[in-house]
């Protein structure tokens, strides 16, 4: 414990002013920090309501400036309560840079905790695994870690929703009018030169970043769930959507049949061929030995096989692609439009149904 | 002698070696209850076959791999197959080509 005299010296120094001045100064910081520092701030808060508290009580004729004042006209006429003053000031300025110390202990410690996880990001994102969603679209340069193509994909990708959901209100009101034949052939056509946009999109993405448009990040979580190769699986779709746009003529049913039965078999093909390419890539990654743990003998194979999986995305497209035209050709014009109607309100629907699993009301831990 | 099995086969894939596409126009052809010939191609040979496959063809375009030839012609790649599979043109023509039969 210091002597009293250099005590009271450092708090003139300061001023007793500057304890409180201080710790105002940090309760401002503390309120914009996260909850991690709560506690101290709560500690820091209640030292500070103290110390004004005392400070307040003081009567302002006897405040504090007075009592230095006294002090200066000899020690020995300090009285006993200006003394208790004193040491409160003294133990309140000491309580005050413990306090402060501690804090700037837990900044410190928070700090290297965050450049701790900046590195394991920047590590992740060097090994190809996929770091969070925001994490991935803001540009602070973590090294190799923005793909330019991604962005742009999410952004235009977010402009096709916006018109399709522009286009699903058009279709509405063209199905409840008398458009005639002509008018409502044109915009059908359009909203599969709008679909056929979406595949050139993800065509131009998958050349990007392959894994990205495979695991469907780009969709919302229901959508996801039916995820096939990086989008709809075609038989399902004409499955759910064929009842949908009764009547059909016998013709028109048995033809929409038929395509689903196609759409299987294709679909199953494709899906056999993925699973050998799984197969070839377990291969080449699996065996012979390990150099410095982690260069894969046959990294070049191993790319390569990486590198059909474009191959298999465009396909994947391309039948679904054939599948709607197809399926326009099956019908008239009219029940194209109801249909593509259909499809692309399930869409919207477990869009919709991704927002409100998303916003569910969750039990606090 | 790759020329030679176009010519004699009704319906021939021919591919790379551990090529998945190829295997993918194998397994739907299957599918469809057809036995196609598989004709594998070593990277190096590549672009030889290519060549004299192109002969064969009245196309200008150069060959991709996989190619299947259906009744001694070119018919084409994965794409086409599957347009033509989702259009429900394939059976017919494979169908005229003997390789499928009811």
């Amino acid at each position: 414990m210091d002597s009293p005299s250099s005590q009271f010296i450092s708090s003139r120094r300061m001023g007793v002013y500057d304890p409180i001045h201080q710790i105002s100064m940090w309760e401002e910081n503390f309120k914009s920090n996260d909850n991690n520092l709560s506690v101290s701030t709560s500690i820091i808060e209640e030292g500070d309501m103290k110390l004004a508290n005392q400070i307040q009580s003081e009567d302002a004729s006897h405040g504090i400036f007075g009592t230095s004042v006294n002090y200066d006209q000899g020690a020995n006429k300090l009285t006993d309560k200006t003394q208790r003053r004193l040491a409160q000031n003294r133990e309140a300025a000491r309580k005050s840079r413990l306090k402060k110390k501690a804090y700037v202990q837990q900044l410190e410690a928070c700090r290297l905790k965050l450049m701790q996880l900046e590195l394991e990001v920047d590590h992740a994102k060097q090994q190809g695994l996929y770091v969070g969603d925001g994490l991935g679209s803001n540009n602070f340069g973590f090294a190799g870690s923005v793909n330019p193509g991604i962005t742009i994909f999410k952004m235009e990708h977010e402009h096709w929703v916006e018109e399709q959901n522009r286009q699903i209100l058009e279709l509405r009101t063209a199905l409840s009018s008398h458009m005639d034949d002509i008018q409502f052939g044109t915009l059908v056509q359009g909203i599969m030169n709008h679909y056929s946009k979406l595949f050139s999109l993800k065509s131009a993405a998958a050349k990007s970043d392959v894994f990205y448009v495979m695991s469907g990040m780009w969709k919302t979580t229901a959508e996801r769930f039916f995820l096939w190769i990086g989008g709809f699986r075609p038989s399902e779709l004409l499955k759910v959507l064929v009842p949908l746009i009764e009547p059909l003529t016998e013709q028109q049913r048995f033809d929409a049949y038929g395509l689903e039965k196609s759409c299987q078999q294709a679909e199953d093909a494709l899906s056999q061929g993925m699973e050998k390419l799984q197969q070839m890539l377990a291969d080449s990654v699996g065996p012979g030995q390990l150099v410095e743990g982690t260069y894969i003998p046959q990294m070049d194979t191993a790319m390569e096989r990486l590198e059909a999986l474009v191959s298999f995305v465009n396909q994947a497209d391309h039948l679904r692609q054939e599948t709607l035209r197809q399926m326009s050709r099956i019908l008239t014009v009219r029940q194209s439009g109801r249909f593509l109607l259909a499809l692309m309100e399930y869409f919207q629907r477990l869009r919709a149904l991704s927002k409100l699993w998303v916003n569910r009301p969750r039990e606090l831990a | 002698m790759v020329v030679k099995m176009v010519h004699e086969k009704a319906v021939i894939v021919i591919g790379r070696r551990g090529c998945c596409m190829s295997h993918v126009v194998k397994r739907l052809l299957l599918g469809l209850g057809v036995n196609p010939a598989v004709y594998e191609v070593e990277e190096k040979d590549e672009a030889g076959v290519a060549t004299q496959l192109e002969a064969t063809t009245l196309s200008q375009q150069g060959l991709q791999f996989p190619a299947v030839f259906i009744g001694g012609n070119l018919f084409g790649g994965l794409d086409r197959i599957m347009a033509t599979h989702i259009s429900g043109e394939l059976v017919p023509i494979l169908k005229q080509a003997g390789a499928l039969w009811l």
